[in-house]
Formats: C-alpha cells, structure tokens, sequence
C-alpha cells in the first residue's frame, strides 16, 4: 500500500519535472522568436523609413534636374541673345549639373520598373534635349547666323523640353504614389509593430509568471516533502534506538553500504566511526556464524527471494548479541537495485528462549522421573506390602488355635494397616494418573458412563437400598474412563456418608448454564457450560469446609467411622480441570451435599 | 495329562513368592512337579534343554533381572517345541499396558499375584487343572485377567 502511494509521488514528481523542463523550453523558444521578430520589426521599420525619405530624396532631385535644364536653357537663351560668354559658361557648367544631377536620380530611384522606365526615357529626352541645346548654340553661336534653322531647332527644344516637363511631371506623379505607398507601409509598421512586440511581451511575461508560480509551488512542495523526510528519518533513528534494530542499504550496481547509526551503537561504536563496508561489518560478527551472513550476501545477489537470518555479533566491548535480520531488494525508477535489511537485536528473546528450553527439558525430566516413581509405587512398594498381607493370612490360617487373643487383635491390626497402605497407594496412583497429560477426548454419551457407574455400584445400592433419580445427560467431548471416575467417587461418596438409618436419595440433575450466570466460577463469558450435580440426603459438612474438601489427603470424618484416603474428591477436582471445568460443593451438616460439576460444551 | 504328574515351572527372581508358590502345590492334592527358575536367563537356558520333561504350563514374572517376563515370552513364542506350553503371566502389578502387551504376544492367562494365601492357592488349583489345549481355541481378552 505504501509503497504504490510512493510510486505515484514518484510518477507526480517525473511529470512535473518534464512540465518544467517544456516550459523552459517553451519560453526560451519564444524569447528567440521574439528577437528575431523585432529585429525583423525593426530593421523593417527603419528600411520603410529610408524608402520614405529615397522617395523624398528623389522628387526634390527630380525637381533639381528640372530647373538645372531650366537654368540651361535660360543660359544658352542669354547667350544667344546677349552674346555674353559668361552664359555661355553658366550653361557649360548647367549643363555639366544635369548630367551630375541625373547620375544621382539613377542612383537613388529604387528598382521600380515603371519608374526606370521613365527615368530611361527622361534619360534619352534630356541627351536629346542637351543635343539640342548645343546644336542651337552650335547655329547660334556661328558667325554665320543660320536664323531659320535656329529658330527650327529652337522649337524643336522647346517641343522636347515640353516632353521633358511632362515625363518629369509623370515621374513625380509616380513617385508620389510610390511616396504614398511607402508612407502608408510605414504607418502600418510602426503601428503594427509596437502592438506585437506588446503582445509578444506580455504572453512571455505571462508564460514566465506562470513557470514561476509553478517553480514556487514545487519548491513548496519540496520545502514540505523535506519536511516529512526530516521527521521520518528522525522518527525511523528514533524507532532504531528503542526497538533496537538498525537498517542497512547496499546498493547492488555500485557496491555501497549505508549503514544506519544503530548499527554502530548496538555494536559498541561510535555512530558512523568506520566506514560501511561489508568487510568492516564481517569483522564484529561471530566467526562461528560469518558463513550466515556472507553465503546470506551471496545469495542476495543472485535472488530477490530473501529469508530471515539469525546470527551472533561481537561487540566492541566483547558483548555477545543475536542479531535476526531480514532483507528486501528495492527497485528504484531507473531500476537500480538496492538492498535494503533490517536486523533487530534479538538478545534478550532468544536467551529467554534458550532458558525456556532449559527450563521445559527439565520439565520433561522432573515428569520421567514421576513417571518411574509412579512406577515404583505401583510395583516396588506394593510388593513387600502384598507380601506382608500374604504371610499374615499364613500365620493366621496355620496358627490361629495356638494364638492368644492378643495376638489374634494385633495381627488383625496389621492386617488393616497394611490394606490401608495398599489402598492409599492405589488411589495416589489413581491420582497421579488423572494428571497425566496424554488426554483423548472423544464425544461421549454421558448417559452411557453414568450407567456403567451405576453398575459398578450396584452392590452398594443394593445393601444401603439407595434411590438414584437420574436426568437425561449430554454427549460432551470429554476423557471417558475420567468423567465414569468422577461420576463414581461422587455417587460413592454420597453411598458412604449417609445417615446410618436413612435410606439415601441420590439426585443426578443436569442443566445447561451460561458462564454470566455465574461469574464467580468463570472469568470468561458468554459461553455455554453444563451443570451436573450430584445431590444426597446424607450427613453434609458445614459449607465452610466446602473448599477443603476437594484438598488432597483432606478429610472431614474420623478414620475409623469411614474408611477412606481423602483422595477422591481431589480426583474428582483433577478431572474436573482437566476438562476445562470446575467443581463446587454446597452443603449443611444433616441436610445433605450437592456437587456440581461444570463442563463446557 | 491323564497320566503321570503336571509338569509346573515357576520364573520368579523373588525368594518369597517362590516360597509361597512352592507352599500351594505342596498343600494342594494335585499330582504336579514343580521346578523353579530365579531369572529370565535362567529359564530361558532351562527351556532350552532336552534332558527333561518340558512343563506344560510356566509361571511368568514379568519384572525380572536380565531377561524380562515379556522378553521371554516373545523369545518362548518363536519356538517350535515350546508352542504346546501354557504360559500364565504371574506378576505384582496389572496395568493395562503390561496386559495388552502379554496377550498380544500369546500368553494364556494373566494373574495378579494376590495378597492372601487361600486366595492364592485357589487361583492356582484352578489354573492348573484347566485343560488349556482344549480352552487355547475360546481365548478372548475378557476373561484373560483372572480374577478370582
């Protein structure tokens, strides 16, 4: 679960990365746009700017050769009419500054083909026209006046500079046009262009604003995420020093180690004092157990399937600890491997489990050595009693017409000691038997084990003539010849201390309880149990004994009255606890006792 | 049976009980020879003679010194000769183990050894003189442990 909750921090954390990375891109690609656009913007400005101020050049230079011609024609006119030389210089050097004046109109007119064509066609109207002009100085200057062809050739120049006047009219016009054109490209530029620029600007303001808020809000996140580390990896030392496990990472591509400062602590050291490496580790483990932790390193390697493994350390100070470590392989975005073992100091559990152990052997032990006591109770101590009880019987048999009464009252003294012994023996072995821990439960009819009780009792019925009133039984899971146990030591136990002189009345009752019913037996609730009591109309005992009676070798009647061992009802509390049960007793003296009896279902 | 005396061997490393033993028969009325062997060892060395007539019925203690009654037993058991011999296990102690485990390995009858001399020599006046070649063919465990 949290490791798909990191993998989609991680997956978040990758896409903001490229989100960032295309905005810069983003933005620096749009501040070189906007570069070129401007210098583009620019220089086109300044070009439409030089073409507006060419036109401007061009018309006043238009209007130069114009009167330049003009002022030829008026000085060859002073000329011819005054015969003054100084005209004739002023239209020499007039006419030197049309041709100047056309070569700079050349040079400023600007690839329009119309308007080439024009300035060529001026071009042959002005030759033809400063052909003119010199031919009439030519007649005109002659000594022989040649008046008519003068007056030809002055029309015909009069006619050519018409021409003249109205190409000039018609290149004027064109660059006007030209002019206006150039104007109107002007006013849309420097209009346009400021309005982009503006735009341009305020998008990649926009983008960078937009890139900033990002990068804060990333940094935010970071600051936080930071954060979080800060407090996890404080919260992981802090966990390390009170759990007493350290972490190591070993990252398989480069060979590193980390190790954790409890590592150095639970070895004895100071944190970080030696550099993490595997052989710097090997050194404080176990010689006995450093095949574990390198076969485990090796393994590592060569699977992802890791196991735990338990080992010894040696700590600075000489200090045996176990350690129990577990590893696991993680997988980063760029597949890099890193193993990553967490190892706990396991000291103070495996040497309890050690004393456990130790402490269960010698159980087994002390509970071998009952057995063979159990043993020789049932062989070796009965043996020389059997035989006593064989030579009396001897004695007596053979003897007894020789013996004084004396002897006859001691030796049938002898003779009920020595049954007694043999009967305490029986019942202690009974006893030790019902503790045994070899216990098959089976579902068993208790009807059935009642019946047979009462068969086995029925001599004793019989001679006290004792009513029985039974109920119907469960079928339990319980110790057969066990529960038939209980059932007759009680039912026994009611046959032998009844009032001498009343016919017994034994009543076997049988009711299924819940635990709350009586919350003074069980501590656990809400289960079913079934009360079985036996109830008499016996001697009873005073309720205070009620305890006592189920005590071992306990009883509440002289010796001599009834015969007994003050076993059976000890027995019965066994049996009792060996099915998860309990047994009570409630009686009154001369009233009768009632057993009750509880077993789960 | 019909003629001549039974042959009785008693195994019994305890010296009392060997006394007692020796004391029925020599009350009883009933034509027998007795002979009497102190360990498992012993009988089993005993059994294994030929120079005398094999017993047709042995006495059995089971707790004995080198060789247990049980031992004997399951060793008497795999041999051919002594296959027609009754074996009456004579112990101290019946726990069901050493019951189940006697009959099991084919022993006749199992007696607990009584704590009264009359009780003892009735046991043994009635044992002796069943014929076990006819009563080997209704053996059950019900009425394998004497009880008298």
């Amino acid at each position: 679960m949290i490791s798909k909750l990191n993998r989609m921090r991680l997956m978040a954390i990758t896409a903001n990365h490229i989100f960032l990375r295309s905005i810069f891109a983003a933005s620096l690609f749009i501040l070189i746009f906007i570069s070129g656009i401007t210098y583009r913007n620019t220089v086109s400005l300044t070009d439409s700017m030089e073409w507006v101020v060419q036109s401007y050049k061009f018309q006043t230079e238009v209007e130069q050769l114009f009167s330049l011609l003009k002022d030829a024609e008026n000085s060859q006119r002073g000329f011819l009419i005054a015969g003054d030389s100084a005209f004739l210089e002023k239209y020499f050097e007039s006419h030197k500054s049309v041709v100047k004046s056309f070569a700079k109109l050349d040079s400023l007119q600007t690839g329009n083909p119309q308007q080439q064509k024009n300035l060529k066609f001026l071009n042959q109207l002005i030759d033809l026209r400063l052909q003119q002009y010199d031919l009439s100085l030519k007649y005109g200057s002659d000594l022989f006046l040649n008046q008519e062809e003068l007056t030809a050739n002055m029309r015909k120049g009069s006619e050519i500079t018409n021409l003249i006047d109205k190409q000039i009219d018609k290149i004027i016009d064109l660059e006007s046009s030209n002019l206006k054109e150039r104007q109107e490209k002007y006013e849309f530029k420097s209009f346009f262009v400021p309005w982009f620029t503006l735009f341009i600007m305020l998008f990649s303001l926009f983008v960078f604003v937009l890139a900033y808020v990002k990068i804060n809000s990333d940094l935010e996140e970071q600051k936080r995420s930071n954060k979080k580390l800060l407090i996890s990896t404080e919260s992981m030392k802090h966990a390390e020093a009170i759990g007493e496990f350290f972490i190591t990472q070993w990252d398989l591509k480069t060979n590193r180690y980390i190790f954790s400062d409890n590592l150095y602590r639970l070895l004895g050291c100071e944190p970080q004092s030696f550099k993490a490496t595997a052989e710097n580790f090997l050194k404080f483990v176990h010689p006995d157990d450093i095949h574990i932790v390198s076969n485990g390193t090796e393994s590592t390697r060569q699977s992802s399937m890791v196991f735990p493994r338990t080992y010894r350390i040696i700590r600075k100070d000489g200090g045996v600890r176990y350690l129990k470590s577990m590893g696991k392989i993680i997988t980063d975005s760029k597949g890099n491997l890193t193993h990553v073992s967490v190892a706990k100091d396991i000291t103070q559990f495996q040497l309890s489990n050690m004393a456990l152990e130790k402490r269960n052997q010698e159980l087994l032990q002390s509970i071998s050595e009952l057995e063979s006591f159990n043993h020789v109770a049932s062989h070796d101590l009965q043996e020389p009693l059997r035989k006593i009880q064989t030579f009396i019987s001897r004695i007596s048999e053979k003897d007894q017409l020789i013996m004084d009464e004396n002897s006859k009252e001691y030796f049938a003294r002898i003779q009920a000691s020595v049954s007694r012994m043999r009967t305490l023996i029986d019942d202690l072995l009974l006893y030790s038997r019902t503790t045994k821990t070899d216990k098959e439960f089976e579902r068993t009819d208790l009807n059935l084990l009642l019946e047979n009780t009462l068969q086995e009792l029925s001599q004793q019925i019989e001679e006290k003539n004792a009513v029985i009133h039974t109920e119907n039984l469960p079928a339990l899971r319980v110790i057969p010849f066990q529960i038939q146990q209980l059932f007759y030591n009680l039912i026994s136990n009611s046959l032998k201390y009844s009032k001498p002189g009343l016919a017994p009345i034994i009543k076997i009752e049988c009711r299924k309880i819940e635990t709350h019913e009586n919350p003074e037996l069980f501590s656990d609730s809400g289960k079913e149990y079934y009360k079985i009591s036996v109830s008499d109309n016996g001697l009873g005992f005073e309720q205070e004994y009620a305890n006592k009676v189920f005590e071992l070798f306990n009883r509440l009647h002289i010796k001599g009255d009834y015969p007994g061992t003050g076993i059976g009802l000890s027995i019965c509390k066994k049996i009792a606890e060996n099915h998860s049960g309990v047994i009570t007793a409630k009686s009154k003296p001369n009233e009768g006792a009632a057993f009750s009896v509880f077993l789960p279902d | 049976m019909k003629n001549g005396p039974i042959y009785v061997l008693l195994a019994d490393d305890d010296e009392d009980d060997r006394l007692f033993f020796k004391d029925v028969f020599d009350e009883l009325k009933i034509n027998t020879v007795v002979n009497m062997v102190n360990d498992g060892e012993e009988l089993m060395k005993y059994l294994s003679r030929n120079d005398h007539t094999l017993p047709h019925m042995l006495f059995l203690d089971l707790n004995m010194p080198f060789k247990t009654g049980l031992e004997c037993l399951t060793e008497i058991k795999k041999m051919d000769h002594l296959k027609e011999m009754a074996i009456a296990i004579y112990s101290t102690s019946a726990s069901e183990k050493e019951i189940e485990e006697t009959f099991v390995n084919g022993a006749n009858i199992y007696i607990k050894k009584p704590s009264d001399f009359g009780t003892l020599k009735k046991i043994l006046a009635d044992v002796i003189t069943i014929n076990w070649q006819y009563q080997t063919s209704g053996l059950n465990r019900d009425n394998f442990l004497l009880s008298i």
